[in-house]
């Protein structure tokens, strides 16, 4: 009981780093409706140049971390002109592959950057875990729960409270009829790209200072992570984003405890299919499929 | 032809399959990360029916691309009330369950004094038929590319026919489609498990080709290469994804001496390309100009 009850919280810990990644997915998606590959590249190109700095000029961890969190949002920036903002709005297959390929450009001159396969990140606070009756608690992990929620409180606050918010939201809703309230679609797409590659970094660097290394496996890892968190939760939905990511953490964990290490991606895939199967429009996402939606639209 | 020259050009062909199969899902508007799954079932269960039950070759491939196909369906089945975006990752979650399971897999039999079959990560060696009957490389690749010529009449055929034009308007409208009478369900089950059986014969070609193969190399890269394919090439004819994976192939080969950049140079030639091109080199558009073009002269000459 003990070990579940630890397996659960530990699961949660990790699950909270799924939730961060994934709520750059959903924003993405929520605002236009296509799917960035390259999310994941993009946070680690942006590690890997802070990294680079630190190896190499052995600068300070708060300037690694500027760096880092700048990097990112610069290179979030050249995605959206590249993949997104080029091409049209209806190719949306277009873009995917074309921010697939990019994901293979970032990854290539990140790996230029630092040739060898795993690199020391360092965290900007001391590692502390304190336990609470049987249970442990690692203190970076703990930290990165509460990021999550105050990363997601932060948005809510921007996204609902703020006339960028409904600038946001009017043209993930309808960018033509955004167009004509006189919104400038391409300048809030660019921002709400700017903003989702800054909590990417925030997301990144809290990950990877956990981590304690860096890898060429990173962006992978992430994109998936994200992509599955989001998916599980229901796309586009923020509260969603953070309970798939709980979900996919929890369930990782008691899979590697129980079953062992081959069948901790299997039974998150797993669980990914049938959650898409069972109820598509994941945990917090709308039961309406796009197909009725459609429909709907016609009448 | 040296051997290099060879191997690459059966890669080609072999990838080919695959890039055609994504292609198939396409065409009926449906973008699936998943097709690498049914090249790897395929390549495992035709390896096992000729390294492990010494049949022939051709019933091997049967043997594959059935599988392959079947297995296609069962997950077309499954998936049928999803579009766009969920089914692109129910695919990609399906294809790397399939991946990870094969990962564990250990199932051998006793050929000759020898253990065969698939070894969990160690992957299934000895895939002998090639060795066994003394074929060369070259008269393989002839194989592979006969069986490529075969399956892109088949499809160009399919395309001129009923059955492409119903693909077509499931892919630009499939309420639509339903609207004009047609069982949708039964058509999109039809399109997932030719596309398997496509996927199926190129895995069960690279299988024998290779003599052993790893479920590492059925990852996700795969998939989302043989989308590409289809994309960069052009979604206007069976061609199209037959060019795409020569520009790949045959460009990266080329440029082997800017080793180390040529992820960069490539991946951004194609990100323009997109932006120009976005439904790809051979588009729907261009297709049907070239064939008014050639449709004039045959005119004239009559």
């Amino acid at each position: 009981m003990i070990d579940f009850v630890q397996n659960t919280v530990d699961g949660m810990m990790f699950g909270s780093s799924y939730a961060l990644l994934a709520i750059g997915f959903t924003i993405i998606f929520g605002v236009m409706r296509r799917i960035n590959l390259s999310f994941g590249a993009t946070i680690m190109l942006g590690a890997y140049i802070g990294t680079w700095l630190h190896v190499h000029h052995q600068v300070s961890v708060w300037i690694v971390a500027l760096t880092t969190l700048a990097s990112t949002v610069l290179v979030g920036i050249y995605v959206e002109r590249l993949c997104f903002h080029a091409i049209r709005r209806s190719a949306v297959l277009a873009s995917m592959v074309s921010s697939f390929v990019i994901w293979m450009q970032l990854e290539e001159a990140a790996i230029h950057l630092l040739p060898e396969r795993t690199y020391a990140f360092p965290a900007l606070f001391a590692a502390v875990s304190f336990e609470l009756g049987p249970f442990l608690f690692r203190a970076e992990q703990t930290s990165m729960l509460v990021l999550a929620m105050i990363m997601v409180g932060a948005l809510h606050v921007l996204l609902y409270r703020t006339r960028f918010g409904l600038a946001l939201r009017a043209v993930s809703e309808n960018p033509l009829a955004a167009a004509y309230m006189g919104i400038n679609a391409a300048w809030v797409t660019l921002c709400a790209f700017a903003l989702v590659s800054l909590m990417g970094g925030v997301a990144g660097y809290a990950i990877l200072s956990t981590d304690a290394q860096i890898t060429p496996f990173f962006g992978l890892w992430a994109t998936f992570k994200g992509l599955i968190a989001m998916m599980l939760g229901g796309m586009g939905s923020l509260p969603g984003a953070i309970l798939g990511g709980l979900l996919l953490g929890v369930v990782e964990a008691h899979a590697l405890w129980y079953l062992g290490n081959e069948y901790k991606d299997l039974s998150a895939y797993l669980l990914l299919f049938g959650m898409l199967v069972l109820r598509p429009g994941g945990l917090m996402g709308q039961r309406i499929l796009s197909r009725e939606a459609l429909a709907f639209r016609r009448v | 032809m040296d051997d290099y020259v060879v191997t690459v050009l059966s890669n080609i062909g072999m990838i080919s399959f695959i890039a055609l199969s994504a292609y198939l899902l396409l065409l009926t508007g449906e973008i699936s990360f998943g097709q690498q799954a049914y090249f790897g079932l395929s390549a495992y269960a035709a390896g096992a029916a000729t390294a492990m039950y010494q049949m022939p070759i051709w019933a091997g491939i049967v043997v594959g691309a059935c599988a392959a196909g079947l297995v296609a369906m069962v997950v077309g089945a499954l998936t049928l009330q999803l579009s766009g975006l969920y089914f692109s990752i129910a695919t990609l979650a399906f294809a790397e369950m399939a991946r990870l399971i094969l990962l564990i897999v250990e199932i051998q039999v006793d050929v000759d004094g020898e253990m065969v079959g698939p070894e969990g990560a160690n992957g299934f060696h000895g895939i002998r038929w090639m060795f066994e009957r003394d074929i060369s490389l070259t008269e393989f690749m002839l194989l592979i590319y006969g069986l490529l010529a075969l399956t892109l009449i088949c499809l160009l055929l399919v395309e001129r026919s009923r059955l492409g034009s119903i693909l077509r308007m499931l892919g630009s409208d499939d309420l639509l489609a339903e609207m004009q009478g047609l069982n949708t369900v039964r058509y999109r089950i039809l399109a997932v498990g030719m596309a398997g059986v496509i996927a199926g014969v190129g895995g069960a070609l690279y299988a024998h080709f290779t003599t052993y193969v790893e479920p590492q190399f059925f990852n996700v890269m795969l998939g989302v290469h043989a989308l590409a394919y289809g994309l960069i090439g052009g979604l206007g004819t069976a061609f199209g994804p037959l060019i795409g994976v020569a520009i790949d192939i045959g460009f990266l080969e080329a440029i082997r001496f800017i080793q180390g950049y040529r992820m960069i140079v490539f991946g951004g030639l194609v990100a323009i390309l997109l932006i120009f091109m976005p439904r790809g080199i051979l588009d729907e558009e261009r297709v049907h100009r070239l064939k008014a073009v050639f449709s004039r002269r045959n005119h004239a000459r009559a």
